[in-house]
């Protein structure tokens, strides 16, 4: 028996977290009771772009209950305004202050705080602080955003550009002079968010006497924003201490430094007592964090066989207000432009990418980034393109992918593509979805004018990108890393502490997995603690698909070291060398004479407490060990699915219904299977709400129009057919374990996949699906207007 | 309006008596006066169902709810669920089938769950779906949950469990 004797890895453990959330026993940061506490509410601004005349606080400060209240002009004096630069040359950048001052960017930015005695109160005094404005022209259409000479939102910047790079790779003029057919199209995503169930929360609790800051906040990244904390409020970081409790749901939404939460802290501060802040669905809607609002304007250069030759790109990227910590603006046009030409062997590329400043609420990450609206743009050329040269589109995807056995493959924009399955996973679905009995299928619908329509998405992913990829994109902070300790005690147990807090991804069952099976302990007897600064090694956090690689590479390594100490340790004690003793079930043992053996527990409590039985230069501490992992190559390892999707659409209503759901993925090795079903299953959903239902609407003076939940439409359990998953296995050559991250591509697929099908099932139509969501309210507008061109 | 009522309302079998302002939420009641932690609020405007409980053993929005409505209720949360510290049988059919990730909606969805499979012990997926169709679940994308619901059903029926 060698390591991974006791197997764990690969297993459909159910999770080991669970029963607190079944059993209403868990702590989220609403559920604090601290004494002292009181309650925060903000008063946010009304226009989306205007200067701070006056802020008046009088008569919310006589109001019942209040104790506080911090308006933005006294927050910038004791803070240092957020600031998240790209270290581009082309780059501009914000000062996003905590509480905004002197002037307001978007509907919804904060201005002012104030704490009361509780949440009722405290809103109440919020209404009460009386704000003057002087508004300035707002700037709120990307495209016209994009272009010189309207209003500027960062004065000394001239324009409205946070960002304009220009990529050129391969020799893109002969290629397009090559050309049987050049597609030339403008595609459009639109502006939606995560919304986890939970909205941003957060206690800051400053204690005077010890001068420690303690923030316990719903948050993904709990070691970055204390580091954020430190810079902005100019504190000590030892200073300052970070729990992310239980977490409702992240979704990258919760992967930022909130500009609130920093205010809070400030309150704290300067009341010297607990102050809470529960955000509200208006409040999440109107100043978390948006996503997705793109417009890339391709032309596609083709043989009238299906061969891409190359691709010109002009990107847009509605990056809001601000550049948000630790992303910069910078981040969704940067993957945008590397990752359009995805799975497709394209050696002729030329790019433009711009990230825009408009006053709306800022950009940031949100499952997938950037990759939904790239795939929904080379998805959905490529049907479009085929439906034009007559060719089958499965067929043309297979024509251009990169070949299975192709791999490793360097992209025409740098990236190492380590290794994917593409071709075996379109067969797989396309069999599965059964496409060719569809095809009869749609036939004999049309004859009855009912419209199906199969549409597929299929993409190359990146995850878990570490070091090498961080510093090609010029950011500020190179993620190049996730951090475990695993540590044995005097009883044997073991308890790993990561860098990945889990909000929902079962890291307390599949780090146990991985620990278990490499140290070859009971699963029971492996505990996975996170989320606090004060036990847990400083690592990124929970994001872009990385926990399992990168903070399940982490406490691999450190299981190896601690195992291999048990083992230095055995040996001297059973008076063999290390290597004649092995580890299974929590039992050591020596190879080939399994009656000379001891428990991992017997063997722990001699350690700590017979230390004179330990072997030369091993110290009870050695079992203890804290590694960090980045994983090699550092560009992140490949994960590629195939979404296919059947629908029908009412062409009356414009309504559209999914008959079927179908995702083939590869992930390389998983750890759990289960949990990759779970977050295969909710990405998708999420996508699909996001390619027909989620649109944060802004009006032509920045009033954001979906405030609540009436009009940001959520999918529920009926909008939603069951969604089957497939799985095929290649592992990546480089990683630990051969793991790759699947955390987001769930919802990357659906935006393509919709898109095509609802093109595919209105064509005889003549409506190709340009833009997102699709509303039965665009269906109609998509089909009126096909029928004024016929 | 800031003066304190007199309530009293039975949760998860036990009196509970205290005294409640006019305009307090129940939700916010049960949280802070009462001290339960499996009471769930998000949307905080009666759409997501993060918050449902059983009030007189039906489906309600403990968000859009006054606490003073519930004077004399006979309320049940999650906390009532399990019993002698065992699961019942729909919060364990969740655990074995994966049928939660952050835990957010899953106060809501367990008793939603509940009520269904209280009224009808043999539900088609169709039925699952259209009884939870109240509960915004943003991890799960519902195939668990649904699964987990059916295969509940399944254990109620076999054990002939209410």
């Amino acid at each position: 028996m060698t390591v991974g004797a006791t197997k764990y890895i690969g297993q459909r453990i159910a999770r080991r977290e669970d029963p607190r959330f079944l059993t209403g026993r868990t702590r989220y940061v609403d559920d604090l009771r601290l004494p002292g506490l009181v309650h925060a509410a903000f008063a946010r601004s009304v226009h989306a772009h205007a200067d701070i005349v006056a802020i008046r606080t009088t008569a919310a400060a006589a109001h019942p209950g209040v104790v506080g209240i911090l308006t933005s002009e006294e927050a910038v004096q004791a803070s240092t305004s957020i600031r998240c630069d790209s270290l581009f040359p082309e780059w501009k950048g914000t000062e996003f202050p905590i509480l905004a001052w002197p002037r307001v960017r978007f509907v919804g930015e904060a201005v002012a705080v104030v704490a009361a005695a509780d949440r009722y109160d405290a809103e109440d005094a919020a209404e009460l602080i009386e704000i003057e404005y002087r508004p300035r022209p707002v700037v709120i259409d990307l495209e016209t955003a994009a272009e010189p000479g309207g209003p500027v939102i960062h004065e000394r910047w001239g324009d409205n550009l946070f960002i304009d790079r220009r990529v050129k790779q391969g020799d893109v003029d002969a290629a397009f002079a090559q050309a049987d057919l050049v597609w030339e199209r403008t595609y459009r995503t639109h502006r939606h968010t995560g919304f986890p169930m939970e909205g941003r929360a957060c206690v800051a609790d400053y204690d005077p006497a010890t001068q420690v800051l303690t923030l316990h906040s719903a948050t993904q990244i709990p070691h970055l924003v204390r580091t954020g904390l430190a810079d902005t409020l100019r504190l000590p970081e030892h200073n300052i201490r970070v729990i992310a409790p239980d977490v409702g749901g992240g979704f990258g939404i919760k992967a930022h430094l909130f500009p609130e939460e920093a205010a809070i802290c400030l309150l704290s501060m300067r009341l010297g007592r607990p102050v809470k802040w529960i955000e509200d669905t208006r409040e999440h809607l109107t100043a978390c964090i948006h996503a997705r609002e793109h417009v890339h304007r391709v032309k596609i250069a083709v043989k009238r066989d299906g061969t891409l030759l190359g691709i010109k790109s002009d990107i847009l990227v509605d990056a809001g207000a601000y550049s948000v910590w630790p992303w910069t603006s910078s981040m969704d046009v940067g993957m945008a432009a590397g990752l359009m030409p995805g799975p497709y062997r394209v050696r002729h590329y030329e790019c433009r990418a711009r990230g825009v400043a408009t006053n709306k609420c800022p950009l940031g990450p949100y499952r997938g980034v950037a990759r939904p609206s790239a795939a929904f743009t080379i998805e959905r050329a490529i049907e479009d393109i085929a439906r034009t040269l007559g060719l089958d589109p499965v067929e043309m995807r297979l024509k251009n992918y990169v070949p299975d056995d192709g791999y490793p493959y360097t992209s025409i924009t740098g990236m190492v593509y380590d290794s994917a399955s593409l071709q075996a996973s379109l067969k797989k679905a396309a069999d599965t979805i059964g496409y060719s009995q569809f095809r009869r299928d749609q036939e004999g619908a049309r004859r009855q004018g009912r419209y199906l329509g199969i549409g597929f998405g299929t993409f190359i992913e990146q995850t878990a990108h570490a070091t090498n990829e961080f510093i090609k994109r010029g950011v500020p902070i190179v993620f190049g890393y996730d951090s475990a300790s695993v540590s044995v005690d005097p009883s044997g147990k073991v308890m790993v502490d990561t860098s990945c807090h889990s909000h929902g991804q079962g890291h307390e069952t599949t780090f146990a997995q991985v620990v278990a099976e490499r140290l070859g302990v009971p699963i029971t007897d492996v505990r996975v603690r996170f989320g606090d600064t004060q036990s847990a090694p400083y690592g990124m956090g929970t994001f872009a698909s990385r926990s399992a690689v990168l903070g399940g590479g982490a406490a691999w390594k450190a299981a190896d070291i601690v195992r291999g100490t048990l083992l230095k340790i055995a040996g001297h004690v059973l008076e063999v060398s290390p290597q004649d003793v092995e580890i299974a079930d929590g039992v050591i043992q020596v190879k080939g004479t399994p009656q000379r053996n001891m428990t991992v527990a017997a063997l722990a409590r001699l350690a700590f407490h017979r230390p004179e039985k330990l072997p030369p230069g091993i110290m009870p501490a050695d079992l203890c060990a804290t590694q960090s992992y980045d994983a090699p190559p550092g560009y992140g390892t490949w994960t590629n699915a195939v979404h296919a999707t059947t629908v029908e659409v009412d062409v009356e209503t414009g309504f559209v219904r999914l008959l079927r759901y179908v995702v083939v993925e590869d992930c390389g090795t998983m750890i759990n299977p289960l949990i990759v079903d779970g977050q295969v299953h909710g990405g998708v959903v999420q996508g699909i709400g996001g390619a027909l239902l989620e649109h944060l609407v802004y009006d032509e003076t920045g009033q954001l129009r979906s405030q609540t939940l009436m009009e940001y439409l959520l999918p529920s359990a009926v909008d939603v057919p069951k969604i089957e998953v497939h799985h095929l296995q290649t592992p990546s050559p480089f990683t630990l374990g051969g793991f790759k991250g699947m955390g987001e591509g769930g919802a990357i697929g659906p935006l393509p996949a919709l898109g095509n099908a609802v093109t595919d099932a209105l064509a005889p139509l003549g409506v190709a699906i340009d833009a997102l969501p699709l509303s039965p309210e665009r269906v109609r507008m998509a089909l009126e207007q096909a029928q004024t061109r016929r | 309006m800031r003066q304190a009522l007199p309530i009293s309302f039975t949760v998860n079998g036990r009196r509970f008596e205290g005294f409640v302002p006019p305009r307090k939420l129940l939700s916010d009641f049960l949280k802070e006066d009462v001290g339960l932690t499996g009471v769930r609020v998000s949307c905080e405007h009666g759409i997501c169902g993060a918050c449902t409980i059983l009030l007189d053993g039906k489906t309600a929005r403990a968000c859009l709810t006054l606490a003073v409505q519930a004077d004399g209720a006979d309320i049940l949360t999650v906390e009532g669920l399990a019993r002698d510290g065992e699961l019942h049988p729909i919060q364990q059919a969740f655990w074995d089938n994966h049928g939660l990730q952050c835990g957010y909606c899953t106060p809501g969805m367990l008793i939603t769950a509940y009520e269904l499979l209280g009224r009808n012990l043999d539900p088609s997926e169709a039925e699952v779906r259209e009884a939870i169709a109240g509960n915004i679940c943003r991890c799960t994308g519902y195939v668990h949950i649904v699964t987990s619901i059916l295969s509940a059903a399944r254990a109620m029926r076999a054990a002939g469990v209410r």
